[in-house]
Order: C-alpha cells, then sequence, then structure tokens
C-alpha cells in the first residue's frame, strides 16, 4: 500500500510528487497518457504570472504570488528554462487606465513586487512594436515564461530519483474501498494508497465521481494558440497582456523562451473533453485582437497552431481540499495560473496531508537536483567541440531547424522519452519552420533503436497516435509482430 | 503494321496538342505538330495499347538503406503495371548493388522489360558508395 | 568521401545536385581544393528520393531517375577529385578577412571543427510547405505529412505513411506520391487542388491519376483536419474566385493520412543565421549576376536561390554559380554591378537581381499568370516568342551583352505580353 497516490502527472501532480519526495513515503504517481505532462499542461502558454491579476479572495489569487516566488529556485534546482521577461498589462483607450490602477493596488496588496505603471511614451520607448495608440500599461518585472512541458518532465524525473513511482498508460478507471484506503483500478495493476490527490485536470469530476462525490463539474474552455516565425523574435521583450475580461486574461503576446513569438490564447467553452482542434474562427479572434496590440503581426507568419483545454470548475475557483471521503483530497479545476501557482499549491497539499494525518518525515537522501539537459545550439563553439569529442553523436544533427543533435535525442530518451512529441518537447526537434518534415524519420529510428522496438510501433504521443505501416502488411501496427528495417 | 495515319495526343505539356501519328516499323512517328517542334515520347495514342514507364523499389538487405529505386526498361503496357509491380516487389536482393545492374530479366514474359537498378548502393558497412 | 582538410578554396554547403554541379564549376574555374558538406548519410539531396523518371532531358539529352542523375553527378566529383563529408552540418560561418571564411562543421566523424575557406556556395535546397504554413484548421493527430518526408519513408526507409490517403496538391510531387501510393498497396482517395487548374504535367494527370482511377477535385481545399490520436477524416471544400471556402458546401472524408504537396520553400536557415539579404519575392537570397548574396564571397544557387521545377536547370545555375566562387577563391573580381533587373508585366520574379553590362548573363524568371501565345520583352525590345507560359514552369534566357549597351537609366525590365492577334513570330525553339 502507497502513503500517496497522485492520479494525473500534469505540472500539479508532478509539482506534489516532487514535493512529497523531500519525505520518507511511498508516493505513486498515476497518468493515463504515454508520458508525463501529455495531457493540459503541455498546452499551457508558459508564463509565469506575476499575481496582480488575481483576485486575492480566491484560491486562483492566493497560490500565484509565493507560486512566481519559487520558481528561481525551481528552475535552478531542476534544471529547466525560466526568464523573467516582464509583463505588461496596457491600456488600449484612456479610458482604461483606471482598471490598471486599480489592478496596480491589487498586485500591491497581495506583495506582487515591483510593479510600476507607465505612461504611453514610456511604453512606446520600451516597445516601439506595439501600437503607438495605447494608452499606457502597468508593468510587473516578476513575470516570467518557461516551457511548461520541460517543468512537468524534470518535476517528474526529480520525484522519480527520489524514490516516487511512476505509472505510465494507466487511466483510473474505478476506485473502491480499502481497509485503511483507497484502491485505484486501472488497465494495470491495482493501486492501494491511503491517500489519494484527485489532480486529473479535464476527468477531475470525472475522478471524484468515483468515489461518489459530485459536488462540482469540470467543463473544458478551449484555447488556441498561434506560434510564429522566428523572423519575428525580438518585436515584443514582454508579455503584453491587454486589460482582463470576466472569464480570460484576454488574447496575448508571448515571447517564449526560446525567442518564438506566440499569439493567444482564445476562451471558448465546450463540452468535449478531446476536441483540440483550432479554428478559422479561433485565428480570425487572435488576430484581430492582436492586430490591435502590435500591426505588424499578420497570420502569415505562422508557422504552428495548437490548442488546449482549461479545466474550469463549476465553482469557478480552484477545488483544493479533503472531502467527505476520508483520505480522497481534491487539487481540481486547476486553470490559470495553476502553473504559476503549481509549487506553492504542491506545499499547500503537503501541509493537507501533514494535517490529515500523514506524517512528513525529511528524506536525508532526497536531491533536489536535475541536471539541465544539454542545449547544444546554445553552447558557445569551443563547448561543442569538447561536447562532440566525449561523444561523437553530438557531432550529429538531427534537426535543422533548431540544431538538435543526435546526442541530446539521446539524452531525452534515456530521461524518459518514449514517443515523438516526447522527443520534440525534451528537445525542441520539429518544433521549427519545417514541423519535423526533416528529422520525424531519424527520431522515428532513433526512437525504435534505443526502445528496441520497430519503427512501425512509433507512436506521436502513445495510445493509437501510430506514424507508419510496413509494406504490404495488415492494417494496424499492433497487430504486426515484424519490424520494417 | 501498316503507314497509316492515327490521331494520337501528346502529353509532353499543359497544352496537349493533336498529333497525327503513323507506325513506321515498331515505332510511332509524328508526322505533324501544331505549337513547336519539341520532341516527345509522351504520346497518348487514340488506339492501341498505352505504355508506361514503371519505376519503383524493392527491398535488399544489407544496404545502407532497406529498399533499391529501380525501374524498367520499357514501358509496361498500362493494363499490366499493377501486375508488373506485385513481381517486381517480390523481388529479392542484396547489397552491393551497381546501377544499371539487371534484376530480372523478361518481365511479364516480354523480353523487352528488364528491371535495373537505379543507383549503385554499397554494403551498409562500407563506407563509399 | 569522407575526408576534410583545414582549409579549402572553396566550401560548397549542400551536397545534393546544386552542390554538386557548385562543386564541378569551382573546379572547372581553377579552384584547387573543394569540399562539400552534406548533412544526408550520401549525396544528392532530394534525387536520392525521387525515383522517378523524368531528370536530365536538358543536361544529358536523356531521361534519367533522380537517382541515375544524382549518381551520374558523384562520379564527376569523385573523379575531379573533390572533397566530401557526409552526415554533416555547417552550423554557422564568420568572416575574419576579405577572404577568409570561417565554416563551422558538425560532423560524427569529423567532430566539430572550423575549415577556412575563400569563398563558399550554398546549396542548401528547398523544404515542404507545411500544413501550419496555409493554416489548415483542426486537430494535430499523427498522419498529417508533408509529400517529401512521405516520399522518403515510402522510398528510402520502406514505410507505408498511411493506407486510406487524402492528398492536397495536385503538382507533379503530389501526384508522384498519388502513383507510389497506390503501387505499394495503399488507397489514394482524392488529389485536391486550390486552383482551378493543375500545375503538373498533363502526362502525369494521365499516368498517375487516370490510370488509377482516383478523382482530382480542381478549386477545392481541406479546410479541416479531425482525429484525437490518428486522422480518422479530413473535410474538403470547393473555394470561390478568391480561393477561400465556400460555406455549407464542404464534405467529409474517411481517411488516415493526409499528405499535403503544397509547394517548396527555399531552405535559407543558415542565410538568415549570417543575416544574408532575402527577398521575400523569392524567399530566397538577393544575388548579383555572379550569384553573389549580400555577404562577400558567399554564392548562392539551386532551390535554396529559388525554387525550381527541372534539376538541369539547377545544375546549369549551379555550375556557374562555382565557377564564379572558384574565381573569387583566386582573387578575380568581376566589376560590381549598375543594372537592376526587375520584373515588369506578368512575370512574379526574375533572377539575378542585378546585371553588369559587357557580359552575357543567364536569366531566370516565373510568370504570373497562366498565358498563351505571348513575347517575353527584355528592354522594351523583344527577345523570345512563346507558345504558352505558366507559372510552375520556369524559364531560362541568355542576355546578349549588346541588351545592356545603351540603357537609359540603370534597370532593365523584362516584361512578358500577349502575343498581338496576328503575329507572325516564329515559334520557340531550342
Amino acid at each position: 500500500m502507497y502513503d500517496v497516490a497522485i492520479i494525473g502527472a500534469g505540472v500539479v501532480g508532478c509539482a506534489i510528487a516532487r514535493e512529497l519526495s523531500r519525505y520518507r513515503l511511498r508516493t505513486v504517481l498515476v497518468e493515463a497518457a504515454a508520458e508525463v505532462g501529455f495531457g493540459v499542461s503541455k498546452s499551457n502558454s508558459g508564463i509565469i504570472h506575476a499575481g496582480h491579476q488575481s483576485d486575492p479572495r480566491t484560491l486562483k489569487g492566493s497560490f500565484d504570488v509565493r507560486g512566481n516566488a519559487l520558481f528561481d529556485q525551481h528552475s535552478a534546482e531542476l534544471g529547466f528554462a525560466f526568464r523573467r521577461s516582464g509583463a505588461l498589462v496596457v491600456a488600449r483607450t484612456a479610458e482604461e487606465l483606471p482598471q490598471l490602477e486599480a489592478l496596480r493596488r491589487q498586485g500591491e496588496a497581495k506583495g506582487v513586487p515591483g510593479l510600476d505603471p507607465w505612461d504611453a511614451a514610456r511604453l512606446r520607448r520600451e516597445e516601439p512594436n506595439l501600437s503607438p495608440q495605447l494608452a499606457g500599461a502597468l508593468y510587473s518585472p516578476s513575470a516570467g515564461v518557461i516551457n511548461p512541458y520541460e517543468y512537468c518532465f524534470a518535476l517528474a524525473r526529480n520525484a522519480v530519483t527520489n524514490g516516487v513511482t511512476l505509472t505510465l498508460d494507466a487511466p483510473v478507471t474505478r476506485i473502491t474501498q480499502a481497509p485503511d484506503g483507497l484502491v485505484l483500478h486501472t488497465p494495470r495493476e491495482p493501486i492501494a494508497a491511503r491517500f489519494v490527490l484527485n489532480c486529473a485536470g479535464l476527468h477531475g469530476d470525472t475522478v471524484a465521481g468515483m468515489v461518489g462525490l459530485r459536488d462540482f463539474t469540470i467543463r473544458p474552455r478551449k484555447g488556441e494558440e498561434y506560434l510564429l516565425d522566428k523572423r519575428l523574435e525580438g518585436l515584443v521583450r514582454h508579455v503584453i497582456y491587454p486589460l482582463p475580461r470576466e472569464h480570460t486574461k484576454g488574447i496575448l503576446i508571448i515571447p517564449t523562451y526560446d525567442g518564438t513569438l506566440m499569439v493567444g490564447p482564445t476562451a471558448e467553452d465546450q463540452d468535449d473533453r478531446e476536441d483540440v482542434s483550432t479554428t478559422a474562427a479561433g485565428a480570425e479572434q487572435v488576430f484581430s485582437a492582436i492586430r490591435e496590440l502590435c500591426p505588424a503581426i499578420t497570420p502569415r507568419d505562422t508557422i504552428a497552431e495548437f490548442a488546449g483545454l482549461r479545466p474550469v470548475a463549476s465553482t469557478g475557483d480552484f477545488i483544493i481540499g479533503p472531502t467527505a471521503v476520508r483520505g480522497f483530497i481534491n487539487v481540481a479545476g486547476i486553470q490559470s495560473p495553476g502553473l504559476t501557482a503549481a509549487p506553492a499549491i504542491a506545499e499547500h497539499v503537503c501541509a493537507l496531508l501533514r494535517y490529515e494525518g500523514l506524517a512528513l518525515v525529511p528524506d536525508e537522501a532526497f536531491d533536489p537536483y536535475v541536471a539541465p539537459p544539454t542545449r547544444f545550439a546554445t553552447l558557445p563553439f569551443a563547448q561543442q567541440q569538447r561536447l562532440v569529442r566525449s561523444d561523437p553523436a553530438f557531432g550529429r544533427v538531427v534537426c535543422r531547424c533548431e540544431l538538435v543533435t543526435e546526442g541530446e535525442v539521446r539524452e531525452a530518451i534515456a530521461a524518459g522519452a518514449r514517443t515523438l512529441d516526447g522527443i520534440k518537447f525534451r528537445t525542441r526537434a520539429a518544433m521549427g519552420r519545417c514541423q519535423g518534415g526533416y528529422c520525424l524519420d531519424r527520431c522515428m529510428h532513433l526512437l525504435a533503436d534505443r526502445l528496441a522496438q520497430p519503427v512501425t510501433s512509433i507512436t506521436k504521443r502513445g495510445g493509437d497516435t501510430w506514424m507508419v505501416l510496413p509494406f504490404d502488411g495488415p492494417q494496424h501496427p499492433a497487430a504486426t509482430e515484424e519490424g520494417g528495417t | 503494321m501498316g503507314a497509316e495515319p492515327q490521331g494520337g495526343q501528346c502529353l509532353r505539356c499543359p497544352i496537349g496538342c493533336a498529333l497525327e501519328l503513323a507506325h513506321q516499323g515498331d515505332t510511332l512517328q509524328e508526322v505533324s505538330r501544331e505549337h513547336c517542334d519539341r520532341e516527345t515520347k509522351y504520346v497518348r495514342p487514340a488506339v492501341s495499347e498505352p505504355g508506361r514507364g514503371l519505376t519503383t523499389t524493392v527491398p535488399i538487405t544489407g544496404g545502407r538503406w532497406p529498399r533499391l529505386p529501380v525501374k524498367v526498361t520499357a514501358p509496361v503496357p498500362r493494363s499490366r503495371v499493377m501486375e508488373a509491380a506485385r513481381i517486381i516487389h517480390g523481388l529479392r536482393v542484396t547489397a552491393p548493388v551497381r546501377l544499371g545492374d539487371v534484376l530480372l530479366e523478361g518481365l511479364l514474359g516480354d523480353p523487352a522489360l528488364r528491371v535495373v537498378a537505379t543507383r549503385s548502393m554499397a554494403r551498409a558497412d562500407e563506407t563509399t558508395a | 568521401m569522407g575526408r576534410m582538410r583545414g582549409d579549402y578554396d572553396v566550401v560548397v554547403v549542400g551536397g545534393g545536385p546544386g552542390g554538386m554541379a557548385a562543386a564541378l564549376g569551382a573546379r572547372e574555374s581553377g579552384a584547387e581544393r573543394v569540399l562539400i558538406v552534406d548533412r544526408e548519410p550520401e549525396p544528392g539531396g532530394f534525387l536520392v528520393q525521387c525515383i522517378h523518371a523524368g531528370f536530365g532531358l536538358h543536361h544529358f539529352g536523356e531521361e534519367l531517375t533522380g537517382p541515375e542523375y544524382a549518381e551520374r553527378f558523384l562520379e564527376q566529383v569523385l573523379d575531379q577529385d573533390i572533397d566530401l563529408l557526409p552526415d554533416s552540418y555547417v552550423a554557422g560561418l564568420a568572416v575574419d578577412t576579405d577572404r577568409h571564411k570561417q565554416v563551422r562543421v558538425l560532423s560524427g566523424t569529423h567532430g566539430a571543427q572550423a575549415v577556412t575557406a575563400r569563398s563558399v556556395v550554398l546549396a542548401t535546397g528547398c523544404r515542404d510547405r507545411t500544413r501550419a504554413g496555409i493554416r489548415i484548421p483542426g486537430e494535430r493527430p499523427a498522419g498529417v505529412y508533408t509529400a517529401g518526408l512521405a516520399q522518403k519513408l515510402i522510398n528510402q526507409w520502406g514505410y507505408l505513411p498511411g493506407r486510406r490517403v487524402v492528398i492536397l496538391g495536385s503538382g507533379d510531387v503530389g501526384l508522384m506520391m498519388a502513383r507510389r501510393l497506390m503501387l505499394e498497396g495503399s488507397e489514394v482517395l482524392g488529389v485536391f487542388e486550390l486552383l482551378p487548374y493543375s500545375n503538373g504535367l498533363g502526362r502525369n494527370i494521365v499516368e498517375c491519376l487516370e490510370d488509377f482511377g482516383i478523382p482530382l477535385h480542381l478549386s477545392t481545399t481541406v479546410t479541416h483536419v479531425h482525429g484525437h490520436e490518428r486522422v480518422e477524416r479530413v473535410t474538403v471544400a470547393p473555394v470561390d474566385e478568391h480561393m477561400q471556402p465556400i460555406p455549407g458546401r464542404g464534405w467529409d472524408i474517411p481517411c488516415d493520412t493526409l499528405v499535403v504537396s503544397i509547394g517548396l520553400i527555399p531552405e535559407t536557415e543558415l542565410y538568415q543565421r549570417l543575416a544574408i539579404g532575402i527577398d521575400p519575392n523569392t524567399s530566397g537570397p538577393i544575388v548579383s549576376s555572379t550569384l553573389e548574396t549580400s555577404m562577400p564571397g558567399v554564392f548562392a544557387c539551386g532551390n535554396s536561390l529559388h525554387v525550381h521545377d527541372l534539376v538541369d536547370y539547377v545544375t546549369a545555375e549551379s555550375l556557374d554559380a562555382g565557377r564564379y566562387a572558384g574565381e573569387w577563391a583566386r582573387g578575380i573580381r568581376r566589376p560590381g554591378d549598375n543594372v537592376r533587373l526587375v520584373p515588369g508585366d506578368n512575370v512574379r520574379y526574375c533572377l539575378p537581381h542585378t546585371l553588369s553590362p559587357g557580359r552575357e548573363h543567364t536569366v531566370y524568371l516565373r510568370v504570373k499568370a497562366p498565358r498563351g501565345p505571348c513575347r517575353i520583352v527584355v528592354g522594351g525590345r523583344l527577345e523570345q516568342a512563346l507558345p504558352f507560359v505558366v507559372p510552375a514552369e520556369m524559364i531560362m534566357l541568355r542576355l546578349r551583352p549588346e541588351l545592356l549597351e545603351g540603357l537609359q537609366g540603370d534597370t532593365l525590365r523584362i516584361d512578358v505580353l500577349d502575343a498581338p492577334h496576328d503575329s507572325r513570330e516564329t515559334p520557340h525553339g531550342r
């Protein structure tokens, strides 16, 4: 029997798992998909918000300032990229300026550091490519950007290094009672645990329903995002928000960590928990909103588009806490600013568990560090030379758009990548202009080789996302034993 | 085969001029043309079965790639293209192979139809082609 | 093959038909030490996967398959003692003096090394436009492939990209893919083309579609991709005269694969990293009459300069670029250009961007719209009559030096005009 089972290895589940791994506990992280972070978290915008935009009277507004502050330490320990790019909430007209002032006051009351109102002149000086019609902005230096999947991978890796069990391809289908805990039933072995944390994202209500709790529902809210050609790198330096509206922070301009510009997200409620399609209407919405903020951005420069679903709880807020079912704790409805809040939510949930009777004895062997993955493209030439001398695999380029080497792909596979998206999100291969047109066949073969599997069994992201079929073989790759070569 | 003219369509370019053709022995010769003097082998005759150039790949073991590109040295009758492809795909070749190597003689029973390699392929453990 | 010295006269980036011809051109003009760096395990570029015939009619007077054409050039390259480094990648290039370039090469066999060169030819080819590049909405399932990747998977690796395939794009590449897929046992459900006509050769429509009973839908495009995990179906719809999907007229096609064959774009990643000036018309570099880019001693040719339709023209152009690069390496400098070549009526672009008096020039151009009998007019004077022009067929012109004499001003304009009704122009001959 485990002490804690965490359902869902998104950023919240992974952050909690890592936090729990500081203690001498038996913890298991259970994930339905083929890799961690493959649900809601990978489609997240990656913004670490400063915190002045959320109401401190809500749970949403209670964890973000603390979470934001923890990102320096987390990124240094876990080796993922984090940059405090700063952010600007812009006022499109003079009539919007009082709202900026209200945000500033809210932020200061919450302890958001460095908030600074900028007038139109200052805004034009600092961000000359934004529309000259903007009336002013509220600058928050503590806002930052990460690649959210990198954070998930690093958290999970550290958790596993420190003794957490990670179970993938294991959707929970039923939960039953046990003498002193609960039993999770999956297509694999059943999992028994004293405490179960419901971090199931889009399926938070379904999972709660498995123990008879029906006091909230989750309704997905889709957000479409559009990635722009590197030609626009440097066009804006800060994350740009318009003033928030009721159910969305608005359509933003996001300079991602790697420099690629991203615009979005939209905010459309829907019932389907799986439909992550982008739409012509969504694109129209995004680009017409962005045109007002930054006329230099047009749809022509799109190199990729994707959509994610936010798990919006019917209560309108995060749902974090113990329930009528002993041992079952909800960490549900985590939408924005969930990524920012994750480190603080993890601390909070640990405190909750202690309060609920779980003894948290520090593990002296806990190692907080994860070595950052090699980023060959960013190394100075002399270092590249040394690296290639030590391992010729770093001299073989796999992705030429992002300059990713075979050595990095192998590292990613060693770190847990089992799918093409797993390689993509860990190395950036296939994320550039050609979107994998050049490197996908190489990645497929590298994966097949390292995992000792036939190429026909390699998937894009697990499940039924098969890539190729053998010649003259039966229709589905799972039905054949033969490799292609 | 007589020398009566017959109709055909030139497939060399998008205009698709009408041509008059006559048999001279085994071959069809153009006797008139409309728009240009570009020579063409790509003629769709009004009658008689047209031929198709067939290129495809065959499995090869021990080479640097698992497939070897090949071609058939003369046009294959259109109605027998899939049949020819099936036969060719059944061939088994081992590296090394030189460009032009004949892999099959007498495809479809026609001595003019040979299947040849369209590239050299070294054994995978060799360093040059 | 596989040898790399520390210092070269000319380094050629890319070992496809462009790079190989450029290296040969450099040797021809006296460069002694020439290196080709290519990222694939063997040279030939796209030709290696283009197993169909149709190459070499102009250059060799024979119709060859892609691999045959590549191998002919490889033989010449090895014969000419040109160093060839496969499986290697040029990650960067710095200029330390006017003559010396530091070319950073990443190689599994030779490590990361800086090689010096007097001049460099960039022959990095082209890449496929992606689905995202034309912004087809929908989900992102497995099973959406560019034609180039699908072709490589089938022809080199021996895998089928899928069993029930929809193809978007009816240019020759898309048509060839349709036939390959059928020959290897997939089912092609239809080829869809945004334009009201296909850019492919008539012969290919017959041999790739009609022969196999594959329907061709013109003025139709893919408007949505469906499938949570693998492609399940695509929505297609007819488009109006502005090439916009007509609402309410779409229909769904169940399938498991979408192959997008929607155009090629010059691969200018390295050019852009070097801040070389790019022409938005061609998406390739701006070049002088010696095919030199805005970076002195760095030349461009082939599909990375502008996307070609005939590999024979890639060869011709690249031989020229190599010759000029070879001259440059030996210290020979041509006078700077002082004439701008500008596209006129019905000309989408023309290359090179500038010219010099007193020399013959080879000029390449593409028209904007298909027209019937027309005449190419250069600097106001008739140069050539053509029975028809289409955007998909690049036109190559040799400009005699006399055309630049007595120019009014510093601009030479190329127009492609409709031939008058009663024109007695002689048909274009070759």
